[in-house]
């Protein structure tokens, strides 16, 4: 494990968050299990913003989920900072996902019973010590220095936004996990909050969000394609010299993301119809 | 942030410390009620409990207690005070009030009775001690002077109220030193004991002594009596207790259902709480507390409601002596109601907080 700690070291190193050929099955409904991420090699670097795109139900959350520590991958080797982290208990989970994991959801999940300040240093609350300086700071930076007292209902999407940012900052995480961080926000307040992650980045932290908005896009240092459960592009380019061919996985992954894409969605509706 | 959660859901919070509140009360105040009557109870039949009264027996022709006859009773019984009584009735005059009493003679008052008026002598030699029932018909106080039978004679005490049926009743009777007497044998002795087990074993021995092998003397005696009596309370106390225990438990029930539905509303905020690395043994802390608070907040409204109703029964009903409430038993209950529905309100929270600490995030978040 702590070898891989080692900076620049031929394969691991230097990532603030990889995954090495991870699989994850959930029981399905029928006999077959349900394969939510298959093979999956993804890596980011530190200061890297890193955007997940892919239909619905291709497995973006799970692969969130598997890389924020708040699901386990059935095999495969999950590796934090260089450590491994892929079996933990539950309560070194917790502790490994406060001290280096931020998580931004779509819909902020603020405390509704918190002020602003208190929603920013509540991972910290049980521990000692006040950390309420250090979020009063945070979110100075983020421009909200006059709505500390406030309570969420109080501040307009970005602004809660805004709060969910340096909640997930408190603990300065190695990584930032968003899901969809601009889908409840329009254009505008989605571009500003890019821009924080931005900042976010240029501190050092890996930055990685799923997302349908290709606004998003626009702004990540690379796109990762999430089809079917297959992830294309995991690897950093000049990274993945020396894996297996990526160029011929990606056209493979484009056929079975079209097939999704065309079949998938009429299908459902079609069952939907089926049920009236 | 406990209390800040209640505060988001001010009804059903205070419905449920409404809950919590009225099992504390039920408990409290069935228990103190049970409590107070049993002790009214035994204060009223208390003395008669410790008290045995040996007359001679008529019957076998035995009209009065010699002194041999006290001598062996005291010697059977070892340990009560033996008091003989000689007995007559007389008229008992002050100035105009008059009225009819029995007299009895004894020597050692002070071993039987308690003065409320004036003091007992230890051995009592001249001047009279008044019942305060016949003290108040003659409005008649220590250091006054009535007419027994004709003679003036000074009133050096007056009795303590009694409040017993015992056949010797002092309530309506006049004391005077043995030496007013000219009888040649006792009508009656007391036997006093400190509690019932030592006035029945007592009866027993005087039984076994004195009547050995004629019945000369008959025996009255309410300590086995008395055992059922308190018996019968201490059923009716628990009887009582029982029926707060239930609306207690419904209280609970009603905890359990506040913390179930928070924390199923609460699901994704608690799902959150975890994601973002705060530990289960903390989400757990703070649904108990919640728990505990409602708890601790109905006990506490409980427990105030129940000081204030026992204390307007006392104002209401003079019968019911503020003595008897104050007794430190009553506090027991009072910390009893309080204890429980703290705990009430800590275990129903128990298994919800524990489900919503327990749960995946994972699930959680994808409602």
């Amino acid at each position: 494990m702590s070898d891989r700690d080692a900076p620049g070291g031929p394969t691991a190193s230097g990532y603030a968050v990889e995954l090495r050929d991870v699989v994850k099955r959930y029981p399905g409904g029928g006999d077959e299990p349900v394969v939510a991420l298959d093979r999956v090699d993804f890596a980011v670097r530190p200061g890297e913003f890193v955007a997940v795109v892919g239909p619905s139900g291709s497995g973006k959350s799970t692969l969130l989920n598997v890389l924020g520590l708040l699901d386990d991958p059935t095999s495969g080797q999950r590796l934090l900072d260089g450590t491994d982290v892929t079996n933990l208990s539950v309560a070194e989970r917790t502790r490994a996902r406060k001290e280096s994991i931020g998580f931004v959801f779509q819909d902020f999940h603020l405390l509704p019973t918190l002020t602003a300040v208190e929603n920013v240093a509540m991972p910290t609350a049980f521990d000692p010590g006040d950390a309420g300086d250090r979020a009063a700071d945070l979110l100075a930076r983020f421009g909200l220095g006059d709505r500390l007292d406030h309570e969420p209902t109080e501040l307009s999407g970005g602004q809660k936004q805004r709060v969910a940012i340096a909640r997930a900052l408190i603990n300065e995480p190695a990584v930032l996990l968003a899901d969809e961080p601009t889908g409840n926000l329009d254009t505008e307040t989605g571009e500003s909050i890019l821009g924080e992650f931005e900042r976010v980045k240029s501190e050092g932290v890996a930055v990685i969000a799923v997302t349908h908005d290709p606004l998003v896009e626009e702004y990540a240092d690379r796109v990762v394609d999430l089809t079917d459960g297959v992830l294309t592009g995991g690897i950093p380019a000049d990274d993945a010299d020396d894996r297996s061919g990526p160029n011929s996985d990606a056209g493979d992954d484009a056929r079975r993301g079209g097939r999704i894409r065309r079949g998938g969605r009429p299908t459902a509706a079609t069952d939907a119809g089926g049920e009236r | 942030m406990a209390s800040r959660n209640l505060r988001r859901n001010r009804v059903r919070t205070v419905l449920a410390v409404l809950g919590v509140c009225i099992g504390v009360l039920a408990v409290a105040a069935l228990g103190i009620f049970g409590n107070v009557l049993a002790l009214g109870a035994d204060d009223a039949i208390g003395d008669i409990g410790t008290q045995v009264v040996v007359s001679p027996n008529n019957d076998a022709g035995v009209e009065s207690l010699s002194d041999a006859d006290i001598a062996s009773i005291r010697r059977a019984v070892d340990g009560p005070a033996v008091v003989p009584l000689y007995s007559d009735s007389a008229t008992v005059a002050r100035q105009g009030d008059q009225t009819f009493a029995t007299v009895y003679g004894v020597e050692e008052p002070a071993l039987a009775y308690d003065a409320a008026e004036g003091r007992l002598p230890e051995r009592h030699r001249q001047g009279a001690i008044l019942g305060a029932g016949i003290a108040e018909d003659l409005s008649a106080g220590a250091g006054d002077t009535v007419e027994i039978a004709g003679s003036q004679v000074r009133v050096i005490a007056v009795l303590v109220e009694s409040q017993t049926f015992s056949p010797v009743a002092p309530d309506d009777a006049v004391f005077l030193p043995e030496s007013a007497f000219s009888a040649d044998g006792y009508a009656q002795a007391l036997v006093v004991s400190d509690s019932g087990a030592e006035a029945r074993a007592a009866a027993d021995a005087i039984r076994e002594a004195v009547n050995a092998r004629q019945d000369r003397v008959e025996l009255f005696e309410l300590a086995a009596l008395v055992d059922e009596i308190n018996e019968f309370f201490d059923l009716l106390s628990t009887f009582l207790l029982g029926l707060g225990a239930i609306s207690l438990v419904v209280a609970g029930v009603s905890i359990l259902n506040v913390m179930l539905m928070s924390t199923v509303e609460r699901r994704q905020e608690i799902g959150v709480m975890r994601a973002v690395g705060v530990a289960r043994r903390d989400v757990l802390r703070v649904l108990l507390a919640e728990a505990g608070l409602i708890g601790a907040a109905g006990a506490a409204a409980g427990t105030l409601l129940t000081v204030m109703l026992v204390a307007g029964l006392v104002v209401a009903t003079p019968a019911v002596d503020a003595a008897l409430v104050l007794d430190r038993t009553n506090a027991y209950y009072l910390l009893l109601a309080l204890v429980f529905g703290v705990g009430v309100g800590i275990v129903s929270g128990a298994y919800p907080a524990w489900k919503a600490a327990n749960e995946r995030p994972v699930e959680a978040l994808r409602s």
